[in-house]
C-alpha cells in the first residue's frame, strides 16, 4: 500500500479508530494529489491495481471531477486516455500491456455506479460527435457475460438519472445535451439496444433475475422516448406478461416487468393509436393477481399498472369522438372498473391514492353527459359505497379517538388528510348524480340511526361526515329551500339522538353538520327549538367531553350570528341554560391545561353578546343582562389584582390564566354591541363597559379585600350605572380620592400590566381588548389611549411591538388625522425601540438564517412598513417632523429606501416605495439632494419599484420646476434631472437588456418613462432636448438622423404615436460599445414606437 | 460497526444513517434534539461531518443509529458522496418554507442511491411550525414515485421526531410491528405547534390591520 492509498483509507475511515490530526493530514494529502496535473493517470493506474474499494471510489470521484470541471482544458491525449481506460474498465478489459491485476467490475455496486457516472460524464461531452461508437462498442462486449451486461444497464440507468430524466431540475444546457444524445441514439443504436435487451432477458430470465430486473428498469426508463413499436409488439408484450404471470419467478423481476407494461401504457400517443395499443395488451390477464397478499410488492405494482391503465383508457374516452372509439374505450373501462373498486376496498392507503384520482376523473367525465346509463349509475353507487367504506375509522381506535391521546390524535389527523380527496370525489358524484347521492346518504343515516346499541360509532360518524361533506358543494338556494331530499334529511338530522352521542367524533360531526345546514332552519323557523336543543343539551354545550362542549360553544356562536333576530323570543331560555357554563368559564378552580387552543370557550360570551346586544332587545332588559354578566367578571379581576402581591408564583400563574379568561370573556361579550348602539342610541350601555373597569380600579386604590365572585343572572341585584365623565357626586361621596379623569375605561386592564409585567399572554389580551373597545366605543376611547400605549410600550419585545403597531394602524385607519397628537407622542418611543432591534440594512441570508428570531424581526419590519405607509396615506407624516421624531427621520428614510430596492418580497418593496413616495411630498425640501440620488438608484431595480420612483420624479419635476427660465426652488435639481435622471433612467435603462417588454411591470414602467419625458420637455424645454437628444442619443450610438426625428416628434407632443424607421436603426447599430446595452436596437424600436401597438 | 473514538462500543444493533439535504434545512438541529446523542457526538471539524449516536429503545431491545450529519458538504471538496458508503438507511431533509430545498430532493435521492442501493429512506419536510409554508403537504409527491416514507416534522418543537427513526428501525429489523417502548430524552420544544391558535392569531391581525395597501396584483411574484 502506498502513501496515497493509505491516505485515502484514513480519510474514508468510518470506524473512528484514527487520530483526528492524522485524519486531517490524510485529507490534505489527498487534496494535494488531486491538484496534481497528472491526476487522471494516477487514478487510472490505481483503478487497475488497487483492490481497496475506498481507493477505487476516490479515484473515480477524481476522474468525475476532472471531466466535469476541466474537460475543455484537457489535451486530446488526456481525453483519449480517460476514454480508453474507463471504457476498458466498464468492459472488463485490461489496458494495453499495463500491469492489470484488478477489475472494477468485480467491486461492489457503489463503485460500479460511480464508474457509470464517470462514463456518463464523458458521454455528456463526447457523444455523438467525438465518441460516436460508445454504445455500439459496448454492445459488442455484452457477450462476455453478466458482469458487462450489468455494467451496461448501470450506464443506461445513470444516463437517464444524470441527464435525461425530467425528475431532476435541469438547466437549459443540460436539456439541450439530453436532446442531442437522445436524437443520436434513436438514429444510431436504439434498435440494437432493444434487441440486446430481448436477448439478455431470454437468456437470463430464469438464472439471473437481478440482472434482468436491472435491464427491465433501463427499458422502463427509455420507453417514454424511443419508438414504441420496438416494444409494443408481438415479441416484448408476451415476454412482459410471461414474466409477470409466472408464479415461480422472483417478485422483483415480476414487478419490473409490470413497470415496463405501465411505461408502455403511459407512453404519450395519439388517442386512436393509444386505444388500439391498450386494447391489444389484454390487461385482464393480470386481474387475478390483485387477489394475492395485499401487502406484497407485486400487488402494489399491479395496482399501479391497473390504475394507470384505467386512467389512460379514460383519457382516450374523453378525447375520442368517433362512435367506435367511444364504444371501445367504454368497454375497456367497464372491464377494468371492477378491479379498481376491488383495489379500493382491499388495498392500503398508498395504492388507493391514485385510484381516487382516477375515479375523480371518471366522474368528471360524466359531467358532460346529458344522462347517465344504467351501468354508470351502478358505478356511481359503487363509488359511494367505496367512499363510505374508506372514510370509516378503525373501531380499534375508538377509545383513543375519544380521549385524544397521541395515537388518537394521529389517527384523526391521518383520516382528515385521507378524507380530503375522497370528499372531493363525493361532491363530484353529488353533482353528476344528486338524487342517487342524497338517497344514499339518507339511507346511510337511517340505517346508522336504527341501531339501538352504541356499537356502530364509526358507521354513524361516517354517515354524518358524508352529509357534512356534501353540504360544502350545495348552493345557498338549495340549503334554504331544502330541495330534493334535503327537506327530509335536515329535520331528520335535527331530531335524531344517536345512542353513541357520547363519542367525541360523533358529537362533533353532528354539530358541524347542523351548523352547515342551519340556513334551512333560518327559512323554516319551526325547527329553531330543536336546533337550539341540539346545541344546548348534552349533545352540545353540555356534552361531558370538554372538547365537544367548547366546539359547540363556537358553533353555537356562528348559529346565533346567522339566526340573530329570529332568536329574540328564545333569549331568556338560552341564558337560563347557559348559566352554569358561563359561571364555570372564569371559576377559580378551572384547570389551566384546558384553556389552550382556539376553542377556549369564550365564544359562549360572544354568542350571548350577539343575542343581548341586538337593538331588538328592550333597553332595560339589555342593561340587566349586561350588568349581570359584567359585574361578576369585574369583581373577579378586582380581587385577583389585589391579592397579586401576596401570591407565590404558582398561584399567580393560575391567576394570570383567570384574568386572561375574564378579559377574553368581556372582549367576546362586547363584540355583540355595535358602536352605534354603545355610543349613539344607547350610550348607557357603552358606559357599562367603562364602568367595569372603574369598579376594579376603585377597589384597587382602596385595597379592598377580594369579594367572592358570584354570578348573578337577571332579576337579581343589578349594579347602578355610574358615569365617570359626569363626575357624579354620588361617586365622589363613595370614593373621595377619585377624580373623574382617573376613572378611565382601560385603567384597570392596564393596571394588570403593572401588576403582572412582562406576561406576554396578558399583554396580547389587553391589546386585543383595546382593539375591541376602539370598535365598540369609538372616539370616546381616545382619552385612554396614551396611557395604554405607554404601558404597552414599556419593556416591549419585538414580537409584541408588532401588536402595538397593528393597534396604531387600526387607530389611524379608523380615526384618521385625529390621532395626530397621540401618534406624535408615542412615535419617538416606537421608532427608538424599533431601530434598536432592526438591522439597518440586510438581514443575514443563506443557510441557518431562517431562525425564529429573524422571522420575528422580519415580521416587525413588514408591519413597520405598513405602519409608515398608513401614516403617509392618512396625511400624518408631519409626525415625523416633530422635534423629538426628527432624529429618526434619517434612519427611517434609509431603511425604507434600502428595502425599496433590496427587500426579498416584492410586495414589501412596493409598500416601501409607496411610503417613500408619499413621504417625499411632505418633506420635499428636506430631502434633496442626497435623497434624490437614493431614489434615483432605486429606479434601476425591479421594474415595479422603478415605476413608483419615476412617478416620484415626475411629481418632483412638476412641483419644483415651474418653468424653464424661472428660478429654481431646489438648487441643483434641474441639472440633476436633465443630466442624470433623463439620460440614465429614461434612456439607458430602457435600452438595457434586462428591460423586457414582455413583462407587464416593465411595460408599465415604460409608460411612466414616456410621461416623464413629456413632463421634462414641458418644464425644461430645449435645455432638456439638447441634453437628452443631442448628447444622450448620440452617446448611445444613435444616428443623428433618428435623434433629429425624435426631437421633432417630442416637440410636436406626438411621442406616443411616433414610429420611426427602425429597420434603418437596426442596420446602423450593429456593434454597440457599451456591453450592457447589447440588444438595444430591439428595445429602442419599442422605445420609439411606444403606443403604436 | 464499531463506535467512534471516545464512544463506547455498543453490544446492541447499530446502523449507519446518512442524513442529507440542502444546507439550512435543519439537519443539525434535528439530530441535536436527541440529548444523549448530542452528548456523545463526535465532531470532526476538518471534514465537516458530525456523527451522532442516537439510541432508541424498542420492544426488541435497544438499537443505535449513527447519524452522519454531512453539514457543509454541499460545496465542492470534502468526501461528498464518499460519506454515504456503507450507509444502511437515510433521511433526506427539506425545508417546507423554502421551495428550492424540495426541488433538490430528487438530486439528493439520486446521489444517495448511487452509493447506497436499496436502503430504506425517509423524506422529511422540516419546519412545519413556521406559518408561511412554501411547500404544502399536498405538493409533496416525490416519495410516492420512489417509494419512500414521508413525514412532516418540526425539529424545533420535536413534532414527529421519532417517526423517521421508527420507520427505519422497522424496515431494518424487517418487523412492521416493532415499536419504541420509551421516548428518548429530547430537548424541550422551543416552539409549540398550535395551528388553530396560529390561524386565530393571523385572523385577528388581518382584521385589525384591514387597511388598503397599494395594489397587490403582484401576488404571483417571488
Amino acid at each position: 500500500m502506498d502513501d496515497l492509498e493509505k491516505a485515502i483509507l484514513i480519510s474514508f475511515d468510518e470506524y473512528g479508530t484514527i487520530d483526528p490530526v492524522l485524519k486531517s493530514q490524510a485529507i490534505e494529502y489527498c487534496q494535494r494529489i488531486k491538484e496534481n496535473p497528472t491526476i487522471t493517470s494516477i487514478c487510472v493506474e490505481r483503478l487497475f491495481t488497487s483492490k481497496l474499494v475506498q481507493v477505487q471510489f476516490w479515484c473515480l470521484q477524481c476522474l468525475h471531477d476532472a471531466i466535469r470541471h476541466r474537460y475543455s482544458s484537457m489535451s486530446p491525449d488526456e481525453k483519449q486516455f480517460i476514454r480508453k481506460s474507463v471504457f476498458a474498465m466498464a468492459c472488463y478489459e485490461g489496458i494495453d500491456d499495463k500491469n492489470v491485476t484488478v477489475r472494477v467490475l468485480d467491486s461492489p455496486a457503489f463503485v460500479k455506479n460511480k464508474l457509470a457516472q464517470v462514463l456518463v460524464a464523458l458521454i455528456y461531452f463526447e457523444y455523438p460527435l467525438i465518441w460516436s461508437s460508445v454504445f455500439v462498442d459496448f454492445l459488442s462486449h455484452l457477450s462476455k457475460g453478466a458482469g458487462v451486461i450489468d455494467m451496461f444497464s448501470r450506464v443506461l440507468n445513470a444516463l437517464d438519472d444524470e441527464l435525461i430524466s425530467l425528475d431532476y431540475p435541469r438547466n437549459a444546457e443540460e436539456l439541450a445535451v439530453a436532446a442531442r444524445i437522445k436524437d443520436a441514439m434513436r438514429q444510431q443504436c436504439v434498435p440494437q439496444i432493444v434487441r440486446a435487451w430481448y436477448d439478455i432477458i431470454s437468456v437470463y430470465k430464469s438464472s439471473d433475475s437481478e440482472l434482468c430486473a436491472s435491464v427491465l428498469d433501463a427499458m422502463r426508463r427509455y420507453i417514454s422516448w424511443i419508438d414504441i413499436s420496438l416494444i409494443a409488439n408481438d415479441v416484448f408484450v408476451p415476454l412482459f406478461f410471461e414474466l409477470i404471470m409466472v408464479e415461480g419467478l422472483p417478485e422483483q423481476l415480476r414487478c419490473a416487468a409490470a413497470s415496463c407494461v405501465l411505461a408502455v401504457v403511459l407512453k404519450r400517443m395519439d388517442p386512436h393509436a393509444k386505444l388500439s395499443l391498450l386494447q391489444s395488451l389484454q390487461i385482464n390477464r393480470v386481474f387475478g393477481l390483485i387477489d394475492e397478499d395485499p401487502d406484497s410488492e407485486l400487488v402494489t405494482s399491479i395496482v399501479t399498472l391497473l390504475t394507470g391503465y384505467a386512467a389512460e383508457v379514460l383519457e382516450c374516452a374523453k378525447r375520442l369522438t368517433s362512435e367506435d372509439g367511444k364504444r371501445v374505450s367504454t368497454e375497456l373501462l367497464e372491464e377494468v372498473l371492477p378491479s379498481v373498486f376491488y383495489v379500493m376496498r382491499n388495498c392500503e392507503v398508498d395504492a388507493t391514492f391514485s385510484v381516487v384520482q382516477f375515479l375523480s376523473g371518471y366522474v368528471s367525465m360524466m359531467k358532460n353527459l346529458s344522462r347517465l346509463t344504467e351501468k354508470q349509475l351502478l358505478h356511481v353507487g359503487q363509488i359511494l359505497e367505496v367512499i363510505r367504506a374508506q372514510i370509516c375509522y378503525d373501531p380499534l381506535c375508538r377509545d383513543r379517538l375519544d380521549v385524544m391521546d397521541r395515537i388518537g390524535r394521529e389517527e384523526e389527523e391521518r383520516m382528515l388528510e385521507y378524507r380530503k380527496d375522497l370528499f372531493v370525489l363525493l361532491r363530484s358524484v353529488g353533482r353528476v348524480a344528486p338524487d342517487v347521492t342524497q338517497i344514499f346518504i339518507r339511507n346511510s343515516l337511517a340505517s346508522a340511526a336504527s341501531s339501538s346499541s352504541e356499537s356502530n360509532v364509526e358507521e354513524v360518524e361516517a354517515a354524518l361526515s358524508l352529509l357534512y361533506a356534501l353540504g360544502e358543494s350545495l348552493s345557498d338556494e338549495a340549503m334554504r329551500t331544502g330541495n330534493r331530499l334535503l327537506g327530509e334529511l335536515i329535520p331528520m338530522l335535527l331530531s335524531t339522538k344517536f345512542p353513541c352521542h357520547s363519542s367525541r367524533l360523533v358529537a362533533l360531526t353532528y354539530l358541524e353538520t347542523i351548523t352547515r345546514y342551519v340556513k334551512y332552519v333560518q327559512e323554516n323557523t319551526q325547527y329553531i327549538p330543536i336546533a337550539l336543543a341540539a346545541f344546548l343539551d348534552e349533545r352540545g354545550i353540555h356534552h361531558p367531553n370538554i372538547n365537544v362542549s367548547r366546539r359547540a360553544s363556537y358553533l353555537f356562536m356562528r348559529v346565533v350570528k346567522l339566526l340573530k333576530s329570529k332568536l329574540v323570543p328564545f333569549i331568556e331560555t338560552i341564558l337560563q341554560s347557559l348559566q352554569d357554563v358561563v359561571a364555570r368559564f372564569t371559576s377559580m378552580s378551572f384547570p389551566a391545561k384546558e384553556m389552550t387552543g382556539s376553542e377556549d370557550g369564550s365564544h359562549i360570551f360572544e354568542a350571548i353578546g350577539i343575542l343581548i346586544g341586538m337593538e331588538d332587545v328592550p333597553v332595560e332588559k339589555q342593561t340587566d343582562y349586561l350588568s349581570s354578566l359584567l359585574t361578576p367578571l369585574c369583581q373577579q379581576v378586582e380581587s385577583l389584582l389585589v391579592n397579586a402581591k401576596m401570591q407565590n408564583p404558582e398561584e399567580s400563574s393560575a391567576n394570570i390564566m383567570i384574568i386572561q379568561q375574564v378579559i377574553m370573556a368581556i372582549n367576546a361579550l362586547s363584540k355583540g354591541f355595535s358602536e352605534r348602539l354603545a355610543t349613539a342610541s344607547r350610550p348607557a350601555i357603552g358606559l357599562m363597559f367603562k364602568q367595569i373597569n372603574l369598579r376594579c380600579k376603585v377597589s384597587l386604590l382602596h385595597g379592598q379585600p377580594p369579594k367572592t365572585c358570584l354570578f348573578n343572572f337577571p332579576g337579581e341585584e343589578s349594579t347602578p350605572i355610574i358615569d365617570p365623565a359626569a363626575n357624579s357626586p354620588n361617586l365622589k361621596l363613595q370614593f373621595p380620592n377619585l377624580t373623574a379623569q382617573s376613572l378611565s375605561t382601560l385603567d384597570v386592564l392596564l393596571q394588570i400590566l403593572v401588576v403582572f409585567p412582562k406576561v406576554e399572554s396578558l399583554r396580547s389580551k389587553v391589546t386585543s381588548f383595546i382593539h375591541r373597545m376602539v370598535e365598540t366605543l369609538g372616539v370616546s376611547v381616545f382619552p385612554y389611549i396614551p396611557k395604554a400605549l405607554e404601558q404597552l410600550l414599556a419593556e416591549i419585545e419585538p414580537k409584541e411591538m408588532v401588536g402595538v403597531l397593528v393597534l396604531l394602524n387600526q387607530l389611524i385607519c379608523k380615526f384618521n388625522a385625529s390621532v395626530h397628537d397621540i401618534l406624535e407622542d408615542v412615535f419617538p418611543a416606537i421608532a427608538g425601540r424599533v431601530f434598536s432591534v432592526l438591522p439597518r440594512d440586510a438581514f443575514p441570508s443563506g443557510p441557518g438564517s431562517n431562525t425564529e428570531e429573524i422571522r420575528e424581526l422580519l415580521e416587525l419590519q413588514r408591519t413597520l412598513y405598513t405602519f409608515l405607509n398608513v401614516i403617509a396615506t392618512h396625511d400624518l407624516s408631519s409626525v415625523f417632523l416633530s422635534p423629538k421624531s426628527m432624529v429618526y427621520l434619517d434612519p427611517i428614510m434609509q431603511l425604507v429606501l434600502y428595502s425599496s430596492c433590496n427587500h426579498k418580497d416584492i410586495l414589501v418593496r412596493k409598500v416601501c416605495v409607496m411610503a417613500s413616495l408619499l413621504l417625499r411630498f411632505d418633506w420635499s425640501g428636506l430631502l434633496f439632494p442626497t435623497r434624490c440620488t437614493l431614489v434615483y438608484n432605486l429606479t434601476f431595480y425591479h421594474p415595479s419599484t422603478s415605476q413608483a420612483c419615476v412617478q416620484i420624479f415626475i411629481r418632483l419635476v412638476k412641483d419644483w420646476c415651474t418653468g424653464p427660465f424661472e428660478e429654481e426652488k431646489v438648487p441643483g435639481f434641474r441639472t440633476f434631472i436633465i443630466e442624470v435622471f433623463a439620460t440614465n433612467c429614461c434612456l439607458y435603462s430602457v435600452l438595457d437588456k434586462s428591460f423586457d417588454f414582455r413583462d407587464a411591470n416593465s411595460n408599465a414602467l415604460f409608460g411612466e418613462i414616456i410621461t416623464a419625458q413629456k413632463v421634462m420637455y414641458e418644464k425644461f424645454g430645449d435645455n432638456f432636448l439638447t441634453q437628452f437628444v443631442s448628447k444622450g442619443f448620440l452617446a448611445a450610438h444613435c444616428s443623428q438622423d433618428v435623434a433629429e426625428q425624435y426631437r421633432r416628434k417630442l416637440q410636436g407632443f406626438v411621442l406616443c404615436k411616433y414610429l420611426c424607421g427602425f429597420s434603418l436603426l437596426e442596420h446602423e447599430e450593429k456593434e454597440p460599445e457599451k456591453p450592457n446595452i447589447k440588444p438595444w436596437s430591439w428595445n429602442f424600436m419599442f422605445f420609439m414606437g411606444y403606443g403604436t401597438s | 460497526m464499531k463506535a467512534l473514538p471516545n464512544q463506547q462500543t455498543v453490544d446492541y444493533p447499530s446502523f449507519k444513517l446518512v442524513l442529507v439535504g440542502d444546507g439550512g434545512t435543519g439537519k443539525t438541529t434535528f439530530v441535536k434534539r436527541h440529548l444523549s446523542g448530542e452528548f456523545e457526538k463526535k465532531y470532526e471539524p476538518t471534514i465537516g461531518v458530525e456523527v451522532h449516536p442516537l439510541d432508541f429503545f424498542t420492544n426488541c431491545g435497544k438499537i443505535r443509529f449513527y447519524c452522519w450529519d454531512t453539514a457543509g458538504q454541499e460545496k465542492f471538496g470534502g468526501l461528498r458522496d464518499g460519506y454515504y458508503i456503507h450507509g444502511q438507511c437515510a433521511i433526506i431533509m427539506f425545508d417546507v418554507t423554502a421551495r428550492l430545498t424540495y426541488k433538490n430532493v430528487p438530486t439528493w435521492h439520486r446521489d444517495l442511491c448511487r452509493v447506497c442501493e436499496n436502503i430504506p429512506i425517509v423524506l422529511c419536510g422540516n419546519k412545519v411550525d413556521v406559518k408561511n409554508r412554501q411547500v404544502k403537504a399536498k405538493q409533496v409527491t416525490f416519495h410516492r414515485k420512489k417509494n419512500l416514507q414521508y413525514y412532516e416534522i418540526s425539529a424545533k418543537s420535536n413534532y414527529n421526531f421519532e417517526k423517521p427513526f421508527l420507520y427505519l428501525a422497522r424496515k431494518l429489523a424487517g418487523d412492521p410491528n416493532l415499536h419504541f417502548v420509551e421516548s428518548p430524552a429530547l430537548r424541550p420544544p422551543e416552539v409549540q405547534i398550535d395551528l388553530a391558535e396560529q390561524q386565530r392569531h393571523e385572523a385577528e391581525l388581518a382584521a385589525a390591520a384591514a387597511q388598503p395597501l397599494p395594489d397587490d396584483d403582484d401576488d404571483t411574484f417571488e
